[in-house]
């Protein structure tokens, strides 16, 4: 099934197209990785496909209005004066936060979860972020640089992580410099092809 | 709707300096203004009220502040944009919070005040109405303001509101007349509470249009 289909898509900026007329579409289970240098768009076209930022031209459709989505941005969403626990909390019920804590653990942050968010260092405040997304039980998961921020060993378990969730048939969007270990299809910006 | 009222005012109460800061600059204006000018105690009594308009002013202004900054700049705006598709609910949630926060206790301690300087016991309840009506109207035009400038510096955007209040001003001290004379308070009581559901319900739909337009 496609989660969500990009038609023509055309950005531009003072009439500088960021991009013209792209096409695509993700799959139940399928990662796509949106690659391209600095200012090349890829921010900007996941914001659109999320529905924030409005296309010059073209159209993103839906499979369904209801398609659960998580993002994680360039901000990270996190109360610096709360606590990892308080920040899952505002987010999610009584049955969702035990699957969060379950990702806290895997993400090595349990020692952490009750000091205040400020006190975290940004590879953590970053895992604390990719929890949130992971923990919300996705039909698909947009990403902007998941990896920056952390070190080998938490890129390594987030890779997996990313992993199992296109094997349970999460659809994966993400952007980054690196060149991930997740099998996906790729969009490069600059080559204008899938 | 419950998530947002939830989630807002836990944020809210989390932040000391968000909601106990108004309420500070309340009780020093209100203490130090009538000890900084010399009348007497005669003349107290008349022109208390009108302390009391100047402090809720400076509070309402203060505690709006920062009201969509801090999502705006964590990105937890564009999260909410996601879930509900846009701001409606939570601009009214936000603002239900604040008037419950910080607008009763302001209100509380403007009565308080009130009648520790000479106003009859009989009129607390009046001020106290009054008060939070006074309250929900000024948080529903700073908001607007705050979220019209909120990547600029919010304040400039609550200054840029602030002739908006006057007419509250206004109603304000008619309704202050009207308490001390004894004569047409519930009819511009009834009036404030007709604008206050009027603005409460149209307000969030524009402050929701003009924080899309912030994270567009």
């Amino acid at each position: 099934m496609t989660l969500v289909s990009a038609q023509n898509i055309t950005y531009s900026i003072n009439e500088n197209k960021l991009f013209h007329n792209l096409s695509f579409g993700v799959n139940s289970g399928e990662g796509l990785h949106i690659k391209g240098g600095n200012g090349s768009g890829k921010s900007t076209l996941l914001r659109i496909i999320l529905g924030i930022t409005t296309p010059t031209k073209g159209l993103i459709k839906r499979c369904s209005e209801d398609l659960k989505i998580s993002y994680l941005g360039h901000k990270n969403a996190i109360k610096n004066y709360l606590t990892p626990i308080e920040n899952l909390e505002l987010l999610f019920n009584d049955v969702e936060i035990k699957i969060a804590y379950e990702w806290l653990y895997k993400f090595n942050l349990s020692h952490v979860q009750d000091e205040l968010a400020a006190s975290l260092s940004f590879g953590q405040q970053k895992k604390l972020a990719l929890i949130r997304v992971l923990a919300q039980s996705p039909e698909l998961i947009v990403l902007d640089e998941p990896f920056v921020g952390l070190d080998q060993t938490a890129a390594d378990q987030l890779n997996h992580f990313l992993e199992e969730q296109l094997s349970e048939g999460v659809g994966l969007i993400f952007t980054s410099h690196i060149n991930p270990k997740i099998s996906c299809k790729v969009l490069d910006l600059e080559a204008k092809n899938v | 709707m419950f998530r947002l009222l939830k989630t807002e005012s836990f944020k809210l109460s989390n932040k000391l300096k968000s909601w106990l800061g108004p309420l500070l600059i309340m009780v020093l204006v209100l203490i130090a203004f009538p000890l900084s000018i010399d009348i007497s105690q005669y003349d107290l009594e008349k022109f208390y009220f009108s302390i009391i308009v100047v402090s809720l002013l400076m509070t309402s202004f203060v505690a709006t502040e920062g009201m969509f900054e801090e999502d705006f700049e964590d990105g937890s705006l564009e999260q909410e944009f996601l879930i509900e598709k846009d701001f409606y609910k939570l601009v009214l949630s936000k603002i239900i919070v604040y008037v419950c926060l910080i607008g009763i206790p302001i209100a509380f301690i403007g009565a308080l005040f009130s009648f520790a300087n000479g106003v009859a016991i009989g009129s607390f309840a009046k001020v106290f109405l009054l008060l939070i009506l006074s309250n929900l109207l000024l948080f529903n035009l700073f908001a607007f303001g705050n979220a019209l400038s909120i990547n600029k510096g919010a304040m400039l955007g609550v200054l840029s509101s602030l002739p908006l209040a006057l007419p509250v001003i206004i109603l304000l001290g008619r309704a202050i007349r009207s308490i001390q004379f004894g004569d047409g308070f519930s009819s511009i009581i009834a009036l404030m509470f007709g604008l206050g559901l009027i603005l409460s319900a149209m307000m969030p739909l524009i402050i929701s249009a003009a924080l899309k337009t912030h994270i567009d």
